[in-house]
């Protein structure tokens, strides 16, 4: 599968995850990624829990509210009726799988692509060639950016401006982390956009490694995963 | 010419001669490797293995690789995880893998270990016959054979003077640190230290050394407060002292990279909150006037000077300040002398000398074999789980 | 337009967006910070409006994608969020950069501007990404808007009206603390890296 294989896919399942309305449509919806990611072996167990984690926080707070407090669900509220927990609760399960379903298709294709360097699966992205620059340079940055964090924290808490723990030193001074990281970044990004980029013409350099030799067609397995992502977002509509 | 050495002090120009000689190269043509880790770097890939593919010569490289490291292993590493002598070492190999034909070198090769900065000298020394051009800065090297020198006779105000802002300090009775049975290992990784046993005598410096991975950012950490050890204690003259859960209260730290410890955009507001910081924890720290004065004696032009607008060598000496500004009983220096010239490495050991005769307790991590032999030190080496002195 | 010190600019403010929740996380402060970089965007490119506007959000969108891809999968639906920001940002909160970069800081006078500006940011974030919220999370985000949009559900408002409302409390207060955090980091930035982003200096890079 193509990364433009897979982002297609990611957007069908997520549209279909949208337009869904009820449990069985989203069902179907979810059933396509669960096929998709079966692929990946026993990490699909891992990027299910993943995606439970994410959401489960989130189903609990809306539980709180619709069918603790509120007691009803909001088309209930809108047509002026009395209303259930009941339907409150199936308007939570509804939302709660929707969730799930477009953070597990995400996963799944994280998992489909983690032999691939975040360089290489750029590359063959089908994308203009500066969104491609930034994409790999924020994610540069990134990394540059954690580093730094872990070291200046190092200091900052030897310095005794923040602590390990919550504190009121954090609350006060939490700030200066930020900005201690924010200014060794933006130096380092000075020195190699001042020196290095120009005298090695690196930008243009990348150019030609982001390009990717072979066409950017999607292939047949690419078209056969759209199909059937088309197929579960139809099937979702009709459900309506 | 094809191997030239850039030589004079800090600030006489040599960093400005290096980048004007690569500018006026065939263009785009020269490869950069800056003064610090992350200079050294293209800054476009997030793993080594794209680092590597980015400059890789297409369809093949034009001469033998330098390999110091088999980078292979290290394929799917972040490059900002890696230690600055690991970066540097990157940096050369995709150089020898690229298509330039000529490059230049700022006190990179300072951060080093002596064996593979003499495997690197060497295959530099070969540029005539691999086919390429090098200007090299290195404060380590006077002279080369076979090489053009070049003595660049700038000069800025940053004249520093490490000795004179000790000389002022009184004696200090610092603690005995007792480190019994330490453990550490991070979460879903491996073990670092295994009931790790170790005084730390004041009046003397201890140098840390070991490979990559074998603790000594660990060991700063724990001591600092950072982290809190699995198991075990550390004692001060024999009182319990966990700094992990009462701050630090011991150690003054200048970090490697500078920027990384400064406390504001100026050096006035980081005065002022580690001041604030200190007095919280009861600790008097010398009044603003001499911290003033102290600052100028490292060659800070002004208080009010945005820090990262001064230059690096700069930035670097003023990190020593609350060091050796006798604050706090023991002080730590990691990789204290990077960039800076012989005379100021020189006078820098004086100082750390002098603390050490006053009574202070000192750490340094340095891959600077002559700082090393000028500060008479305990060698501690951290490997295999433990700390064998 | 993408000049390559702007391309460095946006990917920096986009890092920040993403890496900030890291931060925040290690000091264990309760907030969530995620539009600081693009704020501090528009604050860096101004005074060159379109730039301001188009850098912002770059920055804004690559942030929320990136964390998208690998913290929060529901951030990229805040796209029109993100653009709302940008462009307020750009067109308003930019406006005060002599305050927010003078020496010494006026501090009343910064204080009056990052409120001001925090609660129009805030205002239009809740505005955006009411419909949103409503939709995709049932008009519960957090701990915090759980609870007021509940008291404004039980008080027989409708589900958008509720997220609006909700928003409208806790959007202005978070949206303050990050112009407050942008523009103190734009104050700090050295003025070497601010000139390197007009248009004159550099060649393009594209």
């Amino acid at each position: 599968m193509t990364p433009n294989g897979a982002i297609v896919f990611g957007l069908l399942v997520i549209t279909g995850a949208t337009i869904a309305r009820d449990l069985p449509g989203l069902a179907v919806v979810l059933a396509v990624a669960v096929v998709f990611a079966l692929g990946s072996g026993k990490r699909v167990v891992a990027a299910l829990g993943w995606s439970a984690a994410i959401v489960l926080p989130l189903a609990a707070f809306m539980t709180l509210v619709w069918v603790g407090i509120v007691g009803r669900a909001p088309a209930e509220i809108a047509a002026g009726i009395e209303g259930s927990r009941a339907n409150a609760a199936a308007y939570v399960a509804v939302i709660a799988l929707r969730l799930f379903v477009i953070a597990f298709v995400i996963q799944a294709i994280f998992l489909r692509f983690r032999g691939s360097t975040p360089f290489q699966f750029v590359r063959q992205v089908s994308a203009p060639a500066v969104a491609k620059k930034l994409i790999v340079l924020t994610l540069s940055l990134i990394e540059t950016i954690l580093h730094a964090v872990d070291r200046a924290r190092i200091a900052l808490i030897a310095a005794g401006l923040i602590t390990r723990r919550p504190s009121w030193s954090n609350l006060r001074n939490g700030w200066l982390l930020v900005q201690t990281v924010w200014l060794t970044v933006v130096t380092i990004a000075i020195g190699r956009a001042r020196d290095k980029w120009p005298i090695e013409n690196t930008l243009s350099l990348i150019d030609g490694a982001l390009t990717d030799a072979a066409p950017r067609r999607l292939t047949v397995i690419d078209g056969a995963w759209s199909l059937l992502s088309l197929a579960g977002a139809g099937i979702a509509w009709s459900m309506r | 010419m094809a191997r030239e050495l850039l030589t004079g002090p800090n600030f006489s120009g040599r960093s400005t001669g290096l980048t004007a000689r690569l500018r006026a190269a065939t263009p785009a043509s020269a490869f950069f490797v800056g003064p610090y880790a992350e200079a050294a770097l293209s800054g476009l890939s997030s793993t080594v293995a794209d680092e590597i593919e980015i400059y890789r010569a297409r369809p093949q490289p034009v001469r033998p690789a330098f390999s110091a490291i088999d980078f292979t292993a290290y394929a799917a590493r972040k490059p900002p995880t890696l230690s600055g002598g690991e970066q540097v070492l990157l940096a050369l190999h995709c150089f020898s893998m690229s298509h330039y034909r000529a490059i230049g070198i700022d006190t990179a090769l300072e951060q080093l270990d002596p064996a593979n900065r003499d495997d690197a000298l060497a295959y530099l020394s070969q540029a005539d016959t691999r086919g390429f051009d090098v200007t090299l800065i290195d404060n380590r090297l006077e002279q080369q054979d076979g090489w053009t020198q070049t003595a660049m006779t700038g000069s800025a105000d940053f004249a520093c003077d490490p000795v004179a802002a000790t000389a002022g300090l009184a004696p200090c009775a610092a603690p005995v640190i007792a480190i019994e049975r330490l453990s550490f290992g991070y979460p879903k990784g491996r073990t670092i230290f295994q009931a790790v046993d170790l005084a730390l005598e004041p009046g003397r410096a201890h140098r840390l050394a070991g490979a990559n991975g074998a603790g000594k950012t660990t060991l700063f950490k724990l001591l600092a407060g950072v982290l809190a050890p699995s198991d075990g204690t550390m004692r001060l003259d024999g009182a319990p002292y966990a700094p992990w859960r009462s701050g630090n209260r011991v150690f003054a730290l200048a970090t490697q990279n500078p920027d990384h410890q400064w406390c504001g955009a100026t050096l006035e507001e980081d005065v002022a909150r580690r001041r604030a910081a200190l007095a919280r924890h009861g600790i008097v720290a010398p009044t603003p006037d001499t911290i003033a004065r102290l600052a100028e004696l490292l060659g800070a032009p002004s208080l009010d000077a945005h820090l990262y607008e001064l230059p690096l060598a700069a930035r670097k000496r003023l990190s020593w300040l609350w060091p050796l500004s006798g604050t706090l009983p023991w002080i730590m220096l990691d990789e204290p002398t990077v960039g800076q010239d012989r005379a100021t490495r020189d006078a820098l050991a004086s100082a750390v000398t002098r603390l050490c005769a006053l009574g202070y307790g000192v750490m340094f991590i340095t891959h600077d074999e002559e700082f090393a032999r000028l500060v008479d030190h305990r060698p501690l080496r951290l490997e295999h789980g433990s700390i064998a002195a | 337009m993408f000049t390559t010190s702007r391309l460095v600019a946006i990917a920096l403010c986009a890092a920040l967006n993403f890496s900030i929740g890291n931060i925040v996380y290690l000091v264990k402060l309760p907030v969530y910070l995620d539009s600081v970089g693009t704020i501090l965007c528009a604050l860096l490119l101004f005074p060159d409006l379109v730039a301001a506007i188009v850098c912002a959000f770059a920055a804004g969108l690559i942030g929320v994608i990136l964390t998208g891809l690998v913290l929060n999968p529901f951030l990229p639906w805040f796209t029109l969020t993100v653009l709302a920001i940008a462009l307020v940002s750009a067109l308003l909160t930019a406006r005060a950069n002599g305050t927010f970069r003078a020496r010494p800081l006026p501090t009343g006078a910064f204080v009056a501007k990052v409120v001001t500006f925090g609660i129009v940011t805030g205002i239009v974030s809740a505005v955006t990404a009411a419909p949103v919220v409503a939709y995709l999370f049932g008009g519960v985000t957090g701990s915090g808007s759980a609870l007021v949009v509940a008291y404004f559900v039980k008080s027989g408002n409708l589900l958008w009206d509720a997220t609006l409302r909700s928003g409208l409390i806790i959007e202005p207060l978070d949206k303050t603390l990050q112009v407050l955090l942008a523009a103190l980091l734009y104050h700090a930035t050295p003025q070497e890296f601010i000139t390197m982003l007009r248009p004159s200096v550099q060649p393009s890079a594209t």
